[in-house]
């Protein structure tokens, strides 16, 4: 902490730049701004002779006083000319189409040259009345109307100026035009009630009290999590990397201070500085911009000069607020850091954090976004809506979800945390030399040093292969119209995406890519525990599925997806077709790739359990749909369990193939042969669509999580070792089978 | 004491592939003796003394400290060992006062202890013009004081040196030589590795000469030269690095000043 509180960098960031750098910047931008508002506009008008005498637009050469507000006569400068375009001049006695009466059809270089050469930003064109064909007349040559005279304000889109003089004379000519709309209509007789009917007015309800505290709330937050970020950022270089360039993590690490507590130090240090950074800043900040909003708001009466103070209870809960947000933004900044070797490596790898929190940031300013379970347990997100709730008083909106809010960003803290662990533990981070890469010498290396199955960084490999190659392909192919071409395009996707990088992987990165693929041994009891165990769960993961799409509804885009794949279901030569395509090939070409090469690598981990969570996350993460990628992750552990107990794939197979049939049979309204026999399945009268009922499928359900849990404590089933042991295989005697006779006689199992 | 036995580290490069740092190798060290681990660089000194001092984990063998193993109870042999590693690894922004005390927290020493062991350490290395000195304007010399004084805040019977003169003048190097002989007559073990053979000479009861991770020759100093049938070390060191195929038969003694 000393150490940090002398590092300038540090110091500037927490201390300098809130205290010199924001007043020095305020003080600048106001006397920039009044430098920037006193410009007036050129607006260059002609044909003003066709303006009506009896409510004159302007008196001589300048606008009449009357449609000016106050401050509007040192705004606008005016260029009447008398030459004008041919059209204003000389209007033609051809008529015209309706259309073409709407827009001018004059050169817009012309113009540009005109106004140019007047210096002006804006055009004001007067156009005369024309005789007018409407649109059913112009063809048979009908006899054309009077049209009415217009204006036409021309502006340069690409020059600021010019559309801040086209909003300055827009302004002006519509209070004129009102005044000729009510002159004309006085003319004729009209009493101002007859036209003036059901004028419109939006009230104002919110004190300015209230007004302030919600302007503050959308602020305040995101200066909070901004500045929590930016004062982790350096320290966490500092504090890892730069000690390891500095040579002084070894002596730390030969102290008697465990990994455990030099990282939770670290976090600790950093987090300190983060909220430092943060209240400073946002003080600082704030007193500046109520500063400069204050003296802009004495000129003009803008959004701005209604910024005022922020409410009191900001006192109360931003430093509450903060404890969770430094915590989190100091943990993954210290993980991040971790794994450099100097600081500017620490650098490169921080920035892809700032490019991840942005749009977790963004998401809470858009209109829509109010804290509920989903968002609740969106890192950032979750948390920034809280506070904003907070800070504006919506106690009983927002204090329900305090709970998940926490735990998400701890569980994000503890994870990362426990990373840092992990990269204090590992030599190769620690003690990493400058390393020579070339990808030939690494290619190799891999070829020459393969196990009998992959390593971790392998199956990270492959999993990072298939992401990008399903991403690429989907976007790459269109979305078929029909059958036929949607079943080859998804298997064709399934075998190139996912089954045969994984299946290539294992034949050219290990040497046994039997082993690897989990392919050589099969018992057929625990393919029939694989199928029992997917119909007894399926209940659950839909029942799963259907809690997920209430906490995330489903987006209009999903939605409309899912009606184009139910339409190309529906030309479906029959139901076997369709589970063929969304069931079968699904599961072989997943189980290929996840179970088999990915949860391989995995197994490297000590902890069978860190193996199959992981494998079930990047399994998760492979679909491309929010909702689904929960369900699949569940899925993918079981899955993964099943692998790891059996040590066969064939069984994860069926188990997968299963549960996609059954998912794809409950989806299809299509009355199913053996739905009659099942008291299981109840069918809809309304929609007609069929669901579980809920006693039995939960007595299925129970039975199907017991036999799963058993399966997963019979711990001497698979021990998650070196892959290139011979012990990798599960023992030959402590297979499924062996523990159902376990079952039976139990003095076996013990044994 | 120290016990080392069929040592073997083994380091995975991305580039180099698998690189053998030792390959079994096994040496003793008794309470007031002094272990010169003698080699050229890139022997595999500096990753013996690491695996002592629990940052490294070997791939194979046993070390123990104090009749701890290393890999076994890391946390408590790191109460039993004071190590100055080869840079000197000063905290820039800290103070030589600041720095000594951090390491006596992390060793859970108590606040009088740790002022009693403070400032009898300051006067034992003549610090106290040191103590409001950051580490960012001290010299080599002054940071190798400091890092020793930290290596021996919590008074451990094993201490580690992994090169201590490296960098030093001629007067600090013959300061910091003079502390550990008396580190040693106070029973201390020490492991102390260096290429420099005045060095060696001068402090080592015990000698391991170790190339390419390998150990050569290890033995009491006498016993070895009369072994080889050399008057002095230096000849022996180059012989057997000679016959390991390190140095050229024209160049002198690896490091002998």
């Amino acid at each position: 902490m000393t150490d940090q509180l002398r590092d300038r960098r540090t110091l500037f960031t927490v201390v300098v730049l809130p205290l010199l750098l924001y007043p020095l910047l305020g003080i600048s931008l106001i006397q920039i701004t009044q430098f920037f508002r006193e410009r007036p506009s050129v607006v260059w008008l002609a044909g003003a002779e066709w303006l009506p005498d009896e409510v004159p637009l302007l008196k001589g050469d300048q606008l009449d006083a009357r449609w000016l507000a106050p401050g509007d006569a040192k705004l606008i400068q005016l260029h009447v000319t008398e030459t004008a375009p041919a059209w204003m001049n000389a209007p033609s006695d051809a008529p015209v189409a309706d259309s073409q009466n709407e827009a001018s059809n004059l050169d817009p270089i012309a113009v540009r040259r005109g106004l140019a050469h007047l210096g002006a930003h804006a055009a004001v064109f007067i156009r005369p009345a024309l005789p007018v064909l409407a649109a059913d007349q112009a063809s048979d040559g009908g006899t054309p109307s009077i049209g009415s005279r217009s204006i036409h304000i021309f502006i340069d889109s690409a020059n600021d100026a010019s559309g801040v003089a086209a909003k300055r004379i827009d302004q002006i000519l519509r209070r004129w035009k009102s005044a000729v709309i009510e002159n004309n209509l006085a003319q004729q007789q009209v009493e101002r009630h007859t036209w003036q009917v059901w004028p419109m007015f939006t009230e104002e309800l919110a004190e300015a009290n209230s007004q302030r505290t919600a302007m503050w709330s959308k602020i305040l937050p995101l200066i909070l999590v901004l500045w929590c970020l930016t004062g982790a950022f350096y320290p966490a270089v500092d504090i890892c990397a730069g000690e390891k360039e500095r040579g002084t993590f070894e002596t730390i690490l030969s102290s008697p201070a465990i990994r455990a507590e030099i990282a939770w130090g670290k976090l600790l240090t950093v987090a300190s500085f983060s909220s430092a950074t943060a209240i400073l800043n946002m003080a600082s900040l704030t007193f500046t911009a109520m500063f400069v909003a204050n003296r802009m708001g004495a000129a003009s009466s803008g959004t701005l000069g209604a910024l005022g103070l922020p409410p009191w209870s900001c006192l109360v809960w931003i430093p509450l607020v903060i404890v969770p947000v430094a915590l989190f933004f100091s943990a993954v900044s210290l993980a991040a850091a971790a794994f450099a070797r100097s600081s500017k490596e620490g650098q490169y790898y921080l920035v892809p954090l700032i490019m991840i929190s942005m749009p977790l940031m963004m998401l809470t300013l858009v209109p829509a976004a109010h804290l509920e379970l989903g968002t609740s347990v969106i890192p950032v997100t979750g948390l920034m809506l809280l506070l904003r709730g907070l800070i504006e008083g919506r106690y009983s909106d927002v204090l329900p979800y305090v709970a998940p809010v926490c735990l998400a960003m701890l569980a994000c803290v503890w994870g990362s945390v426990r990373w840092v662990i992990l990269q204090f533990n590992s030599e190769a981070v620690l003690f990493r030399a400058s390393e020579r890469f070339g990808i030939g010498l690494w290619i190799r290396r891999m070829l020459q040093e393969r196990g009998l199955a992959p390593t971790i960084g392998q199956a990270m490999l492959c999993f990072l292969v298939i992401l990008l190659a399903k991403f690429f392909l989907s976007f790459s192919l269109e979305i078929p119209h029909q059958w036929n071409g949607f079943a080859v395009q998804t298997v064709t996707i399934l075998l190139a995406a996912v089954a045969v990088p994984a299946i290539l992987m294992a034949v050219v990165l290990t040497k046994s890519p039997r082993l690897t693929l989990k392919l050589d041994r099969l018992r057929w009891i625990d393919v029939a525990l694989a199928a029992v165990l997917a119909i007894a769960l399926h209940p659950l993961f839909l029942w799963l599925s259907q809690w997920i799409l209430v906490i995330y509804p489903a987006s209009e885009g999903l939605v409309r997806m899912n009606q184009i794949v139910g339409e190309l279901l529906a030309q479906a030569p029959s139901l076997w077709a369709i589970l063929l395509v969304l069931a079968l090939f699904p599961a072989l070409a997943e189980e290929i790739a996840f179970r088999g090469f990915i949860l391989s690598g995995w197994q490297r981990l000590r902890s069978s359990w860190s193996a199959v969570i992981v494998s079930a996350f990047c399994f998760g993460a492979a679909h491309a749909v929010f909702q689904q990628s929960v369900v699949a992750t569940a899925v993918g552990i079981v899955l993964g369990i099943i692998a790891i107990r059996t040590g066969s794939l064939i069984p994860c197979v069926v188990y997968h193939a299963i549960h996609n049939a059954l998912s794809v049979c409950l989806a299809s309204n299509t009355p199913l042969a053996f739905e009659e026999w099942l008291p299981v399945l109840e069918r809809n009268a309304v929609d007609g669509s069929l669901s579980y009922s809920l006693g039995p499928a939960l007595i299925m359900s129970i039975c199907g999580m017991v036999l799963l849990i058993c399966l997963w404590r019979d711990r001497g089933r698979t021990p998650g070792v070196e892959c290139s042991q011979p012990s990798f295989a599960p023992h030959p005697s402590r297979t499924l089978f062996h523990w159902l006779r376990g079952l039976v006689h139990p003095q076996r199992l013990r044994r | 004491m120290i016990h080392v036995r069929h040592l073997t580290k083994i380091y995975q490069d991305l580039s180099d592939g698998r690189f053998v740092a030792l390959d079994d190798v096994s040496f003793d060290c008794m309470p007031g003796q002094i272990l010169g681990l003698v080699g050229p660089n890139g022997a595999g000194k500096t990753t013996a003394l690491r695996i002592l001092a629990t940052v490294l984990k070997p791939t194979a063998g046993t070390a123990q400290i104090n009749g701890i193993d290393v890999v076994q109870h890391p946390d408590l042999v790191r109460r039993h060992i004071g190590f100055v590693s080869l840079n000197t690894a000063i905290y820039d922004r800290l103070t030589a006062w600041e720095m000594v005390q951090l390491f006596g927290r992390l060793h859970g020493l108590d606040r009088s202890t740790l002022l009693a062991r403070m400032e009898f350490l300051f006067d034992r290395f003549q610090m106290n013009d040191l103590r409001d000195t950051l580490g960012s304007k001290m010299s080599t010399g002054m940071k190798q004081k400091v890092s020793i004084a930290r290596a021996l805040i919590h008074d451990p019977p094993v201490v580690i040196f992994d090169e201590a003169t490296c960098g030093l003048d001629i007067l600090v190097a013959r300061e910091v030589l003079k502390t550990i002989e008396q580190l040693r007559d106070q029973g201390k073990c020490i492991v102390f590795s260096s290429h420099i053979m005045t060095e060696v000479r001068r402090l080592c009861d015990q000698v391991a000469i170790i190339n390419h991770g390998r150990i050569l020759a290890c033995g009491a100093m006498e016993e070895l030269t009369k072994h080889y049938g050399h008057t002095h070390i230096d000849d022996l060191f180059y012989e057997l690095l000679t016959s390991d195929g390190c140095v050229a038969a024209s160049q002198p003694a690896g490091g002998a000043a």
